[in-house]
């Protein structure tokens, strides 16, 4: 009973920590553009995120090693290297996405300046990541970001056209600017299966220190967590589809993402909806701060793990203080947080295949898997996976540069 | 010791010390014919890992460490140590490190 409860709650942190400010941008852009029709472009997203979180954490689970240990182990010191750097910028991006995302929300709940809320949001971050234990932030930040729920009513209040709802989870075009709706295809699957996810994930499970035994709940946090969590991320489409598409609005900044429920549902709407996005976004920032760690500290095998004390693992400590501090520099800047998360994503789709390439390598050896090594099934949506992500990584920049980021 | 495959094996793997503390990878080995003598650990040891590896090597200057074989109590998750980092002159970086982060309040945290 007490684990069927635990695992409940992981779920749960699961549902409200998937969303991040790429998933409110590329689903809110995705539907005033498109409507509903790339609905599909989630469930691509989410599947390949499910079936890479499960592996990871398999992994963790049976050979006690994260992402970057098995990267380390399997492409070697150099090209392991080029992958660690690219991994770095990655999660400086994006988690400078975040913190803008969380000051934009501020803003919008509080008032005042965004420039203050910008030193607000990375003070806080900084003051969470010191003193409050593990289990706390995940739990805290995931149940925050349960607000977002408020989006599942709000798209029913909207009554959209459940036909073209439907039709939307079916690959389809109906454009002639082919090139935009490729863009954002890659983007949906970029901000579904973005790398610092797995990342945090597997060393978040070795921090934990679990065992074969967790892997029925590894299974169920992956699979019913991000299925839930991409509800969220229909809602989102569907809302933006049915209020900005007739009208011709561009979102173009983050208050217009949260009036998808204020119209619908009012000042509450709103409220929760803002409270969900700062929570939310939040986590999500936590988690690319620790990412940079984890991953520079298990390159070059230092000691590393919020477990440890912060004196203890000290330059894991040292490395996610780095990254709160050169994120701040960046938005402090006054770059558009919406145009440095469109950078974000696009960019971490390169860096996806040799993240999950070594990781596809290593569920399959017997010598560190055992008898929990892949099976068919893991292994044909593992392959599967890895094409799409290929194809995604060579497609991104060019697609980037013809849409002229999304502008058209 | 049974047989083990150096290359995948050995080759980036994690040291673990005596007392279960990381302290750093198998950055390189340092073999005499088919007898792997020690495992090299940081600075100049990342010198023979290619282009990359002498940049690094290069950025860090720091001299290596080498561990004799003899020192290795297993290799399982990771190349386990008979001794504390300290005997074995790794884990310096980490040392140094951590009285700065010392010197911040809460750092027990």
């Amino acid at each position: 009973m007490k684990t069927l409860f635990s695992i409940a709650l992981g779920i749960l942190a699961a549902i409200g920590g998937y969303v991040d400010i790429g998933d409110l941008v590329f689903n809110t852009t995705a539907g005033a553009t498109f409507g509903y029709q790339l609905l599909w472009a989630i469930v691509l997203g989410v599947g390949g995120i499910i079936v890479y979180a499960e592996m990871c954490g398999r992994v963790a689970a049976v050979s006690n090693r994260a992402v970057f240990d098995v990267v380390r182990e399997r492409l070697g010191f150099a090209v392991g290297l080029v992958t660690l750097v690219g991994a770095e910028l990655v999660s400086l991006l994006t988690l400078a996405a975040e913190v803008g995302g969380i000051a934009l929300a501020l803003e919008l709940l509080f008032g005042h300046s965004y420039q203050l809320f910008i030193a607000v949001a990375v003070i806080g971050l900084a003051l969470v990541l010191w003193a409050m234990p593990f289990e706390w932030i995940e739990r805290v930040f995931g149940y925050g970001g349960l607000c977002l729920l408020v989006l599942v009513p709000a798209v029913f209040k909207l009554h959209p056209d459940w036909g073209e709802v439907a039709k939307g989870f079916a690959p389809h075009m109906e454009t002639s600017n082919v090139s935009l709706y490729l863009y954002y295809v890659v983007g949906l699957v970029g901000a579904g299966m973005t790398p610092y996810e797995v990342y945090f994930y597997s060393s978040g499970a070795v921090e934990e220190e679990w065992t074969p035994k967790d892997l029925t709940s590894n299974r169920l946090n992956a699979i019913v967590g991000y299925c839930l969590g991409a509800v969220l991320s229909f809602a989102l489409l569907i809302c933006a589809g049915a209020l900005f598409l007739p009208r011709g609005i561009s979102p173009e900044l983050l208050g217009s993402v949260a009036l998808v429920v204020q119209s619908p549902l009012g000042a509450i709407g709103l409220i929760l909806m803002l409270v969900g996005i700062a929570f939310a976004v939040s986590g999500a920032a936590i988690d690319t701060a620790f990412s940079g760690a984890y991953n520079v500290a298990q390159f070059f095998g230092w000691e590393w793990g919020k477990y440890r004390h912060n004196a203890g693992a000290p330059r894991f400590t040292i490395a996610w203080i780095l990254m709160l501090l050169l994120a701040f520099a960046i938005v402090i800047t006054g770059v558009n947080p919406i145009q440095v998360t469109e950078f974000a994503v696009i960019f971490s789709v390169v860096a996806l295949p040799a993240t999950y390439l070594p990781i596809l390598l290593v569920a399959n050896d017997r010598a560190y898997m055992g008898r929990y090594r892949n099976r068919r099934l893991s292994n044909v949506l593992g392959i599967f996976y890895l094409g799409v992500i290929v194809l995604v990584a060579l497609a991104a920049i060019p697609l980037m540069l013809i849409t002229n980021m999304g502008q058209g | 010791m049974s047989r083990i495959d150096l290359g995948l094996g050995v080759l980036d793997h994690q040291l673990v010390d005596s007392d279960g503390r990381r302290c750093g990878k198998v950055d390189d080995l340092e073999l005499d014919g088919l007898d792997v003598k020690a495992i090299v650990c940081g600075g100049s040891g990342w010198a023979g890992r290619g282009r990359l590896g002498r940049l690094t090597a290069w950025l860090a200057r720091g001299r290596a460490v080498l561990v004799p074989w003899d020192e290795v109590q297993s290799v399982d998750d990771a190349v386990r140590l008979r001794k504390p980092a300290g005997e074995l002159r790794l884990g310096r970086g980490d040392d140094r490190a951590r009285r700065l982060v010392e010197r911040i309040p809460g750092s027990g945290l």
